[in-house]
């Protein structure tokens, strides 16, 4: 897209309400192609990924205008390669998936830092891994898979513990015609419910993929097994392509990104909470 | 034995909990999901385009711009002057669907001849779709060619029939016949370690001195000596370069050096966006998005040195411009200002504060444009209970 930047909404902004913040510009050192953003609420900071300059960069919460990141992860011994990222507050790690593995930073880590463990193997399965999110009350990571041109495969869920290293098998994995996986753009875990939440936005070149829609799993489920919720595409959600996930514990809503609609959409949803 | 009878325990207790996942595995695969079909509480939404590239044909008065927010092609008059009382202006034309193979649309080109429309899909579609001076609605491009994920600037040399292409996720340029489609291959590619391709934004060309001017964002890629370049081989690695502005021959192929470089301080690059360069003058214009600014350099500039002229300031009204075209003929440059919903005119030799000549408005003056482009993902502030929406 034309212009990188990351914008603040309030969180009770409808239509066309302004952000209350944007970050962008040279300073901040943001490119496009920024799949995921995550706050870290133990330490106010927010986290997002740079693929073109291959870096892992953290704000601090309140973060306005040309600001400059506040740790910036990059270099040779880095080797990031995924645009995607989560936090984990408690035992201070960063989780970056790359494809056939996932890398794992300390948290408060600057510079050119390598990884201090690496998931990576035949036995962990991974070909596509494109997103994650950690879980650090229950100990699990869960990886998205995707479909692509190098794996026909449909797409996946696959729940490692946090702490894995090397060529482990994961716990569990999720794929299959009725779990209608087939790419994961974000993914969020709920600690105290045990529960998975993936926006599922159809193939990558569908403009209006006919099946798209927000699942969401339990930690427990394995196999080719249907989302426990479904919030589907429609004129009803007006949902046309949900890309980004996050959930607001607090007020019982699923907050979710659209990239067909360029736009923003909050839902209560207080039965999965 | 009693490794065996421990075997045997830890065999019984493998089979029972296999039992236990296949019992659990049938329970949940015959689960019937409990759909949530309810309306959304509150939807964050600009209703009105972001203008994200524009081209000028001023023999037909053909204004075309791109809009990433509703995903259109818009043309207008380009003597439209939106009246300061009135909402918005209505384009001539509007082409969108999904039909169109046009989504996230960062470059556009007229052809000086036909009038065909060439439009850019700078991410989701990675198509390259022609349209005719007629195609209006869900349209069908004339023809499309297949390009590589993360196109942003196009430049047409006529004479050669030669259009240039800048791609952001491969830190290349690449060259096609301009009648090119399908899945015909590059005639040339510049990539490499020598480069200095680095987030390549926009691009020009100079038919007269036979040059290719080339944006970059510094989003640098290194790798080894004299290796072809790309992104994420095992032997690169990222690095945040500044701003920059590379000029190579015309007729570069391969990993090639620059002839020189525009970098530096003084120079007042922030995210230099689309270029165009006017030959009479010879003066290169760059979109600066991120300083909301249009800087005008000498075509012979070099280092780290200032622009002759800079258009910025609140008078001109440009806030966030990736796009900007030259109209020779009428002595005008129009930039597509993407915060405003706006593209704005100005005479060529505009410098500082000034207010624009005419002004084509797609969305009320005092609306905020929102920007959201491709959003990705989004995040939640539970601190100051804001959505983060990165585009």
């Amino acid at each position: 897209m034309a212009h990188p930047q990351i914008a603040a909404f309030a969180r009770l902004a409808n239509g066309g309400q302004a952000p209350l913040r944007t970050v962008y510009g040279q300073g901040s050192k943001l490119s496009r192609t920024m799949h995921d953003i995550r706050y870290d609420e133990m330490h106010d900071e927010f986290f997002v990924v740079n693929p073109f300059a291959e870096a892992i960069l953290t704000f601090r919460g309140g973060t306005s205008g040309q600001e400059s990141p506040i740790r910036i992860i990059q270099g040779p011994h880095v080797k990031i390669g995924g645009n995607r990222l989560d936090v984990d507050p408690i035992h201070d790690e960063i989780f970056v998936p790359d494809g056939r593995r996932i890398r794992v930073y300390p948290r408060t880590a600057n510079g050119d830092v390598a990884p201090i463990r690496i998931i990576e193997g035949p036995d962990t399965l991974l070909t596509r891994a494109e997103s994650l999110s950690v879980d650090p009350i229950n100990n699990i990571l869960v990886v998205g898979f995707n479909k692509g041109e190098q794996d026909r495969e449909n797409g996946a869920l696959l729940i490692f513990n946090r702490t894995d290293s090397g060529n482990v098998k994961p716990r569990a994995i999720i794929r299959g015609p009725k779990s209608g996986i087939i790419r994961i753009n974000q993914m969020a875990v709920y600690p105290p419910k045990k529960l998975i939440v993936a926006t599922m936005p159809g193939l990558v070149d569908q403009m209006e993929p006919p099946d798209a829609f927000l699942g969401i799993w339990t930690y427990d489920d394995n196999g080719d097994v249907p989302p426990k919720w479904k919030i589907p595409i429609g004129s009803k959600t007006t949902l046309r392509k949900p890309f980004g996930v996050v959930l607001n514990p607090k007020n019982k809503e699923v907050i979710l990104s659209d990239m067909r609609l360029n736009s923003v959409l909050t839902f209560a949803v207080p039965e999965i909470f | 034995m009693i490794k065996a009878q421990r075997g045997g325990k830890l065999w019984l207790l493998s089979v029972l909990s296999a039992g236990l996942v296949l019992g659990a595995q049938t329970r949940t695969e015959d689960r019937k999901p409990i759909t949530i079909e309810r309306a959304p509480q509150r939807v964050i939404k600009d209703q009105y385009p972001s203008f994200s590239a524009v081209a000028i044909n001023p023999d037909e008065n053909m204004l075309v711009v791109t809009d990433e927010n509703l995903f259109q092609i818009l043309e207008y008059d380009r003597r439209e002057n939106t009246p300061a009382q009135a909402r918005l202006s209505e384009p001539k034309r509007v082409i969108s669907g999904p039909n169109t193979r046009a989504e996230m649309m960062c470059g556009v080109y007229i052809d000086p001849v036909t009038k065909e429309i060439y439009v850019l899909n700078n991410d989701t579609q990675n198509w390259l779709p022609v349209f005719s001076r007629d195609a209006r609605g869900n349209a069908t491009p004339s023809r499309y060619l297949a390009t590589p994920h993360g196109t942003f600037g196009i430049a047409v040399d006529e004479e050669k029939q030669q259009m240039y292409m800048t791609v952001q996720h491969q830190n290349s340029i690449v060259v096609y016949p301009k009648q090119a489609a399908g899945e015909e291959k590059p005639l040339r590619t510049i990539a490499g370690s020598d480069t200095q391709l680095e987030d390549p934004h926009g691009i020009a060309l100079d038919l007269k001195n036979r040059l290719i001017f080339v944006s970059n964002f510094g989003n640098a890629q290194i790798s080894p000596p004299g290796s072809s370049g790309g992104r994420r081989s095992a032997d690169t690695y990222g690095k945040f370069e500044p701003p920059s502005i590379t000029v190579y021959p015309l007729d570069a192929s391969g990993n090639v050096k620059p002839l020189r470089v525009i970098e530096g301080p003084k120079t007042r690059l922030n995210w230099p966006s689309q270029m165009a360069f006017h030959e009479p003058r010879q003066e290169l214009f760059v979109a600066n998005d991120a300083d909301d600014s249009i800087l005008v350099f000498r075509a012979g500039d070099q280092g780290d040195v200032a622009p002759i002229r800079a258009i910025k300031g609140p008078t001109t009204g440009i806030k966030n411009p990736p796009g900007i075209a030259l109209d020779i003929k009428n002595g005008e440059v129009s930039v597509a200002s993407m915060g405003t919903h706006a593209v704005l005119f100005f005479p060529v030799t505009a410098d500082g504060d000034v207010k624009p000549l005419r002004i084509i408005r797609g969305g009320p003056a005092n609306q905020v444009a929102l920007n959201i482009g491709n959003p990705g993902a989004v995040g939640y502030d539970t601190k100051r209970d804001q959505i983060l929406v990165p585009n």
